[in-house]
Parts: structure tokens; sequence; C-alpha cells
């Protein structure tokens, strides 16, 4: 019955509404203001953007932190998820709640807390120096290691919950159909295991690429104004130079390059998962 | 009473598990097992859910570990090999088809696993799929195809790798019992013409009775038969085995008397005889075959009251009223419409053709 069908459909309504009004349309009315100068049509804030070096350096900086974040938290991510699909009971309450209770730890209380670890004199590097692996303190604070291991550290859940929700589904039947046709542990995880899990692994590198290329909290606080990013350009723009033209701008790029990754992964993973 | 039937685990030792144990967090699921299979049998494992059948089965496999004993295939101790180096088939409930590749992708797995490129594969799997007539679902998704179909695709993708054994952990359980039937008769035709030996794990009775060459009769870990289909019909080592396969009636009773191989017995519907000798007091179950029940008087006569008269076509089947633990029950063939419920009837049988077992205490 579409009636019925139509009704349903009445029940998402008020997201809709909602992301609409207070999503989609002023984010609309900024991107506009991107493109219009006095009024007119223009790509002069695009053309005046890429022309500077500075601005390169910074999108690519964004670019590179975001992938290196997201290659980083799914190298972490993906064990951790095939252990958590197999366990159960207690052993899975602990995972998930280690999963889901440092989210509620906010971003800056963490960040204060890896300040104590990788500053000069922190735990990381007395630890080295008396194991004398080094002679003199590292600087780790400040620098796009940490920024990345820090940001990895913060979107880790993002990565691992879309790869454990769709390993867990997976029948386990189907590893141990691939073993008794003779299949190795590595060519099982290569033919079987990971072609199920690419959508989760998509979904958790859009997650967490998203999150990533657009977060301000945690390289304002941990690197700091010495190496900017796009978000905290952005800012500045709205913050510092009252120039909303050039904030929208970076906006913009921000978006265009967060869903073109998004809809390439997803593209990239429906092909790999027919040429499979 | 007649000893019960030695156990037959197979003059030829092809699969031989020895003494194999297994207890998972301290329970005992199975423990001195041993079970022999010949080359080219078809073998079902026979029992309730729960009696450690499964368990046995991928053990076999190598996706469970047994705790002790071993496993020897023609000679070869293949205990502590992995799975995947067994060469040991399994064609699960599910099917467990792989939903990311085609029909003749999943076929093709095990040659892949194995090592051979893709392109090599193509005549042995176009083989493989039209053993089973599956050819015009080649480039299909495992997902468009029937449940028929999938255990036909699950089958020739088991087969390809010409296995050294093949396991089938209730094949037929997923479809509906046309089908079934069907498939049986399909599946044991290619297993015999390929002279593979199979081990299918079931609880249907039917089933293991329609598949096998011999049919492993399990409840709680322990095989309580293994023998050929008419012989646990006709001479089940327990009543457990009496009452898994096939229907029976069935009277618990005290012995009164006992001679030489043959004993009196009171059982809640009048005094019976049956063969064996027996100290008197004992408790005894007594099981005769429906079929062999006659509706006139014979060395033991019953006047039963009709619970049920149930015609199913070839057969009709007569249940008489009994107390709980007991069973009245008489086929007589063809569709006879005779017999209502309430009328009384004479239930009558031969001292030979009982089973007598005494009840475990």
């Amino acid at each position: 019955m579409t009636g019925r069908a139509e009704r349903i459909g009445l029940l998402a309504l008020p997201g809709l509404s909602f992301l609409a009004v207070i999503y989609a349309l002023p984010l609309f009315m900024l991107l506009l203001k991107s493109v219009q100068i006095d009024g007119q049509f223009s790509f002069a804030e695009y053309v005046a953007f890429f022309s500077d070096s500075y601005n390169l350096s910074v999108l690519w900086r964004t670019v590179r932190v975001a992938l290196l974040t997201t290659g980083l938290a799914l190298i972490i991510a993906y064990p951790t998820a095939i252990v958590m699909a197999r366990a159960k009971g207690f052993w899975l309450s602990v995972f998930l709640v280690a999963m889901v209770l440092p989210m509620s730890v906010g971003v800056v209380v963490k960040a204060f807390a890896w300040t104590i670890l990788f500053r000069t004199r922190g735990v990381l590097n007395d630890t080295l120096m008396s194991l004398g692996i080094t002679d003199a303190p590292i600087r780790m604070l400040f620098t796009e290691t940490a920024l990345i291991i820090g940001a990895a550290n913060v979107f880790l859940p993002f990565m691992v919950l879309p790869i454990y929700a769709v390993l867990r589904q997976m029948d386990s039947r189907l590893p141990e159909a691939a073993a008794s046709l003779g299949a190795t542990p590595v060519f099982r995880f290569m033919n079987v295991t990971l072609p199920l899990s690419l959508p989760g692994v998509v979904a958790g590198c859009a997650f967490t690429f998203s999150l990533a290329i657009s977060m301000y909290v945690i390289p304002s606080l941990i690197v700091g104004e010495r190496q900017q990013t796009l978000s905290m350009l952005t800012a500045r723009s709205f913050l510092y130079l009252r120039n909303e033209a050039l904030g929208a701008t970076i906006s913009s790029i921000l978006l265009l390059i967060a869903i073109s990754v998004v809809l390439t992964s997803s593209w990239a993973a429906n092909r790999l998962g027919a040429r499979q | 009473m007649a000893p019960p039937a030695p156990r037959d685990m197979g003059d030829s030792k092809y699969l031989d598990v020895n003494a194999v144990g297994k207890a998972f967090k301290g329970t005992s699921v199975m423990s001195g097992m041993d079970f022999r299979v010949g080359r080219g049998e078809l073998v079902s494992l026979l029992g309730p859910s729960g009696c450690g059948k499964t368990t046995l089965l991928r053990i076999i496999a190598g996706l469970t570990t047994a705790d002790s004993g071993e496993v020897l295939l023609d000679g070869r101790a293949i205990t502590s090999a992995p799975a995947h180096k067994r060469n040991i088939s399994v064609v699960f409930q599910s099917y467990a088809l792989f939903p990311h590749l085609t029909v003749a992708e999943n076929v093709a797995f095990g040659l892949r696993a194995r090592g051979h490129a893709k392109t090599d594969c193509g005549p042995k799997v176009a083989e493989a799929l039209a053993l089973v007539r599956m050819s015009d679902f080649a480039e299909r998704k495992v997902a468009a195809l029937s449940g028929g179909q999938q255990q036909r695709v699950a089958v020739a993708r088991a087969l390809i790798v010409d296995p050294v054994l093949l396991l089938l952990d209730e094949p037929f359980s997923a479809l509906d019992r046309k089908l079934r039937e069907t498939m049986q008769v399909e599946l044991k035709t290619l297993l015999r013409d390929r002279n593979m030996t199979a081990i299918f794990v079931t609880h249907d009775q039917d089933e293991a009775m329609g598949v096998s060459d011999r049919i492993a009769v399990m409840n709680a870990g322990q095989i309580e038969q293994f023998a050929t289909p008419s012989e646990l019909y006709a001479r089940p080592a327990s009543a457990f085995v009496m009452d898994f396969v096939g229907l029976s009636t069935r009277l618990n009773g005290e012995v009164i008397e006992s001679t030489e191989n043959r004993s009196t017995i009171r059982s809640a519907y009048g005094t019976v005889h049956a063969p064996g000798t027996f100290v008197p007091g004992t408790k005894v179950t007594i099981g005769v075959r429906p079929e062999l029940v006659k509706t006139r008087a014979a060395e033991n006569t019953l006047r039963v009251t009709l619970a049920d008269a149930m015609v199913l076509g070839s057969k009709t089947q007569l249940h008489g009223r009994a107390e709980a633990g007991d069973r009245l029950l008489c086929e007589v063939p063809g569709m006879n419409s005779d017999y209502a419920p309430g009328d009384t009837v004479t239930f009558g049988w031969d001292v030979a053709d009982s089973l007598v077992y005494e009840t475990g205490t």
C-alpha cells in the first residue's frame, strides 16, 4: 500500500527539515558569498586563494594530515575491529566502552593530557632518554607527527565502529568455507574478509577523513598558529580579518575536497567489490 | 534378550577418528570417540541437536581442535593439520557461498586458493557447473539463487578441488520437503559416480536412511550404534536408537517371569511375552515396529482403544490410547477408513518381532 509507505515516509520529515533549516540553508548562503563580489557572480576569490603560495601550502598540509590521519586510524582500527567482531559478552562490552567513553572526554582535556606525554621533558622523552635511545629530548609537541597521532586517536572510534559493524554481520562460516577449500589465512583475508568488509572501511574512512580535514580544535591545541590548516584559515578570515568572502571560499574548498574524497572512495570500493 | 549388535566400525579405516575428546568451557561434548569410515562410503551422523555430531564433523574438517585423541586419513595423522591443508571440503547448512562473488567465481575459489590463475579455471568450472546443472547461472550473483540452486553451487564448489573427503552439515535442512527428496537422490547419485567418501550430519532420520550406506546414531557425545539403515531399523542397539530411527509401539513394563530366552512382562495393558532372559523384577522397554503389529490376535495380543486413525495414503496409522512414555502404534497398508477414534481394536504381534531393552536406571 503506497498510502502506508508514504505515511511512514513522514517520519523522516522532522530530521530532514531540521537539516534543511539548520544546516543546508545557512551553508548554502555562506557558500554563495564565495562566488559573489558586490552582488556580481565571480570566481575572483578562488583565483586569489589559489595564487597565494602560502594558501597552497596550507591546503596541501591539510589534505596530507587528513590522509595520514585516516591511514593511521585505519591501520590501528582494522585489527581492533576484527577482535571486537569475535568478542562476546564481557569483553565486547569492555571494547565498546573503550571506544565510546573517550568521546565523552573533551578534545581539550585530551590535548592537554598529550602535552604531558609529548612535551620536551614529558613522559615519553624521559623514558626514551633513560633507556638511552636518545641523548637529547626530541621535539614532539607542535609537530605534524603529534597532530596526526592525536587526531587518529580522537577519530579512532569513527573508524573502528563501522568496520566492526560490517565484520560482525559477516557469516563466520565464510572464512571457514574458504579454509576448507584450501585457502591460507592470508588468501582468506584478502579474498573473503577484506572485500566483504570494504563497505565498513569506506564508511570509516569517509567519517575519519571528513572529520580530519575540517578539524580545528585539535590542530589549534597541538600545533598552534605556526602550522595553519584550512579550518584555522577559515576561522581567521571570519574572526580576525572579517573577510566573509575569503572564509566562504576556503569553506567551499574544504567541502569540495571532503565530498570528492568520499565519493571517490565509495566508487573505488564498488569497483573493488565488482572486480572480486 | 538379544545382545546388542556389535558396533560396526568398518574394516577399512580410510577415515579413522581415534579416542577423540572435546570439551567447551569445561563441559565435555565427547570423550573417547571412535569413528571409522571406509573409502567411498556415504555415512551419516544422526542425532538430536547437542549430541556432538557437528562438533565431530568440525574436528574432522579441522575447524575445531580436538582436546585429545587423533584423526587419521588414509593412514596419515591429520590431527594438527590446519583446515586448509587437509583437502577436506565442507558443505555448510547455510551453504556459506561468498556473497561478493558470482556463481562461477564461487566454484573457482578452491582452484584459485591453490594458486591456479583465474583464466585457467574456466574449463574445470564449466565442468563442475555442468555436473550440478547450473551452467546457465555461471555469471549470476549467488544472492539471486534459490535454496536448491545455492546448494548445487555449494556442492560444485566443494567437489571441484577433488577433496579426499566431503563433509556436509545438514545440507538439506534449508530446503522444502519435495525439493529435499529430489536433491538427496541427485546428490547421492553424484557422489556414488565419483566414488566420493562423504559424511552427512543430520537430525532427520529419513534423510540419513535415504543417503547413507551406514548411519552412526549419536546421543550425548557417544555413538550408540553404527550400522546400515536396515540393521538400525530391524535391530536397534538401544531404546534410544529404536525411538530415534523409525516409529514403534513402545511399552514399559516389569519382568515377572523368565525362562530360557523368553520372558513374561507385565505392562499397563496386560501381560506380554518377549525374547531374552532377565532377572524377575527388571524394568524393561519393549518395542515393536508398527508394520509388524497386526489387527488380529497373535502370540501377544492387546485390546486397544484408538485415540486416532490417520490415513496417510500408502498406509494407515492406528494410534491407541497409551500412558505417558508408552506408545501403541499399528500400521496397516493402504488407505483404510474402517477405524475411528474410540473404537476398540485388537493389536497382535509375535514374540520374535519384539525388541527388549533394560530400562536405564
